[in-house]
């Protein structure tokens, strides 16, 4: 058989589920980063004409950081979750899943307790309004990043590891990453420069 | 189609002069979706690309409409509160007109020709997620549909005269809908945007990557940096229009909400929906008269730089002083910077013309037609925005804003027509010359007309704010917007005869007993 005869070979697909994951996460991230450039911008307008933002003692540092912490033991078991699809290793992908939604919940209800702390009123004013427009906007990013997350973690409970799957949790991941980084955004901007 | 020819052919027949070989179209194959299960549940990214296409076509006709009227209200014959019912219905069709344009007429028009071209060039069977291209038509559809109920019944970007009741409640609306296809058009982009990224060839670079589908993979990239924002906005807007007293961002009797949101229909952010056109030219000319670029990187950058200069996110100035964003330094230079691509690919047009073959049959084609008209209107357009932004001139706030406006526009529309035309087996069909030509001509005419009148307008304007950009003006300036307008709309109800003239035609030919 000469090599002009012989069948073309398969067409490599690197990866298109996680490319196209990155670009909506980079869409995403920029939703989050302009939302945090209306907040910034405002509030140094409210400092130039030397008005207050939040009330002092308002907002308290303590639960942000407690979060923050949270989310950052959340980028190493996303990352074991990854890992373990990779190796298609069932039992740790379960648990790293699992203990990644956790900590996104644990996110959520401390977020709440946030809220009810400061008691804000959301027409309270530019303050209050952009507190829960960025804080609001974040939550609803981690739950998308969550519903992924659960998504995946249910198609690995229904069949073995494999490449699909592999790249559906690292995709998700890259997701989960991106809320972290946006939380930390909030964490800096909101609760510790005030 | 005749009956020899298969739908696989057809396709092998639309490989263009980029050198890719379509593949064939999955919806066209056995066991596809048929009848009027086809738009719901097609795989077929071509067969969404049409959707696209004719949807907005459709669109286009409506928004050109309401722009006509406008520009008759401009004129003395009728006054602007009883045309439309009041200033504020002036206002939100005024506002309508302006967003439609860019989010209903141009960028998914662009986008369903990406759809259909893309996956051909890049020598892929189909786009990367077809189910999410199908996602993206109909969210944007029915994004578009509450968009355009909401604005009719009371709501829309804000108001200038006062609100009685419930105006706020469709105000929110409008934003929701405005918000559902934006997010549709970054869902398409990515599509887009992956299926060139991922599923090229094997062997084919990006910078093997024909014109048209870099373009888009350009402009998917501006999209997806630049929309966001947009987001943002309503975000903030959404928050605070809701449910209670508007605080700061969403207060619906003033124009707050509009003047959060008109940096996307300005410069730099409008010539976003432009990127391909410098694509659509490359393409089409190249294919009319059969040459290639001896310096095909050239092109790449020619488009990435216009791509970097349409990203317009930051240049919204509600949340600054005006003066301090749009006299800064980084305003005028992508202002004046943005006339450099269009010069450059005027040059690399002229140096495929000059390489291929110059026959009156090719030089006279309908793309290569349509190419030159979108084109120069695009240059047109560049040049004003250069203008624009020369502050001894003063034109920053003047009607020279819809001037820039109104050239990419056309321009836009011009390449769409332009590329039904270069790939119209991929597309709908073959498109009638005469039909085609006649879109080109009143497009092109429409649109030059209107660009020139705002200019001058602009350069004229005594006192120039938000809506004296829309009432005040020259007398006879006034009447050559109207006929501007009227010869736009026209134009796109030509555009529109010869789609679906084409698509009725493809539909009669794969009807046809084998």
């Amino acid at each position: 058989m000469r090599t002009t005869e012989l069948p073309a070979a398969e067409a490599i697909r690197p990866r298109t589920v996680v490319v196209g994951a990155l670009l909506a996460t980079g869409a995403a991230f920029m939703v989050f980063a302009a939302l945090v450039s209306v907040y910034v911008q405002q509030r140094q307008q409210a400092a130039a004409l030397g008005e207050e933002w939040f009330p002092s003692g308002a907002v308290e540092l303590g639960p942000a950081g407690m979060m923050m912490m949270t989310l950052a033991l959340s980028i190493v078991t996303v990352q074991w979750a990854v890992q373990a699809a990779r190796a298609e290793d069932r039992p740790h992908g379960f648990i790293a899943l699992g203990v990644t939604l956790m900590f996104g919940a644990a996110v959520i209800n401390q977020f709440w307790f946030v809220y009810q702390d400061t008691a804000f009123a959301i027409d309270g004013g530019r303050a209050e309004l952009l507190f829960y427009a960025v804080t609001g906007s974040f939550i609803a990013m981690l739950m998308v990043a969550m519903a992924m997350l659960t998504v995946t973690t249910i198609r690995s409970l229904l069949g073995p590891f494999g490449r699909d799957l592999a790249h559906a949790v690292q995709a998700s991941a890259l997701f989960w990453h991106m809320c972290v980084l946006c939380y930390f955004l909030v964490w800096y901007v909101v609760f510790i420069t005030k | 189609m005749t009956l020899t020819e298969s739908p696989v052919a057809e396709s092998e027949a639309a490989a263009d002069a980029d050198g890719a070989a379509a593949p064939a179209s999955p919806a066209e194959t056995l066991g596809a979706p048929r009848g009027l299960a086809q738009p719901f549940m097609t795989n077929d990214a071509a067969q969404v690309g049409r959707l696209f296409v004719v949807t907005s076509l459709l669109l286009g006709l409506g928004a050109a409409v309401i722009g006509a009227l406008l520009s008759l209200g401009r004129t003395d014959a009728v006054a602007p509160d009883d045309l439309f019912g009041g200033l504020n219905s002036y206002f939100r069709m005024w506002t309508l007109y302006r967003v439609s344009f860019v989010l209903l007429v141009v960028m998914p028009l662009l986008l369903g020709l990406a759809l259909a071209v893309v996956p051909a060039q890049v020598g892929a069977g189909n786009v990367a997620f077809p189910r999410a291209a199908l996602a993206s038509f109909w969210s944007w559809l029915i994004g578009a549909v509450i968009m355009i109920a909401s604005v009719l019944a009371g709501g829309g970007w804000g108001a200038l005269d006062g609100v009685t009741g419930n105006e706020s409640d469709a105000m929110a609306l409008t934003l929701l809908g405005t918000g559902m296809v934006i997010v549709a058009l970054l869902l398409g982009a990515i599509v887009v945007a992956t299926t060139v990224i991922s599923l090229r060839q094997t062997g084919m670079s990006l910078l093997d990557v024909p014109p048209f589908s870099w373009s888009m993979l350009v402009t998917a990239v501006v999209w997806l940096f630049s929309l966001p924002v947009a987001i943002a906005n309503i975000v903030v807007i959404y928050a605070d229009l809701r449910g209670r007293q508007a605080v700061a961002f969403g207060r619906p009797e003033s124009p707050d909400i509009w003047l959060q949101l008109d940096w996307l229909v300005e410069q730099p952010a409008v010539y976003a929906m432009a990127v391909p056109v410098l694509g659509i030219v490359f393409s089409a000319v190249g294919k009319a008269v059969d040459a290639r670029s001896s310096r095909p990187e050239a092109i790449l950058i020619v488009v990435g730089l216009f791509g970097l200069l349409a990203m317009g996110g930051w240049s919204q100035d509600y949340f600054t002083a005006p003066q301090d964003l749009r006299d800064g330094l980084v305003y005028v230079a992508f202002g004046l910077a943005a006339v450099v691509p269009v010069v450059a690919t005027a040059g690399g047009v002229g140096e495929l013309v000059m390489r291929g073959s110059k026959t009156r049959d090719r030089l006279l084609s309908t793309p290569m037609l349509g190419a030159g008209a979108a084109l120069k209107l695009l240059g047109a357009a560049a040049l004003v925005g250069a203008l624009r932004v020369i502050e001894p001139l003063d034109l920053l706030e003047t009607s020279a804003t819809w001037s820039v406006f109104h050239g990419v526009v056309a321009a836009g529309l011009i390449a769409g027509v332009a590329a039904l035309a270069t790939w119209s087996q991929l597309l709908l069909g073959p498109i009638q010359q005469r039909l085609a030509v006649g879109a080109i001509v009143l497009l092109g005419a429409g649109g030059g007309l209107l660009v020139l009148a705002d200019l001058i307008s602009g350069f004229i304007a005594d006192d120039p704010d938000l809506m004296a950009l829309a009432l005040d003006g020259n007398a006879a300036l006034n009447g050559v917007v109207l006929i501007g307008s009227l010869l736009v709309a026209a134009g796109l109800a030509a555009a529109l005869l010869g789609a679906v003239s084409a698509l009725r035609q493809r539909a009669t030919a794969v009807s046809e007993p084998a």
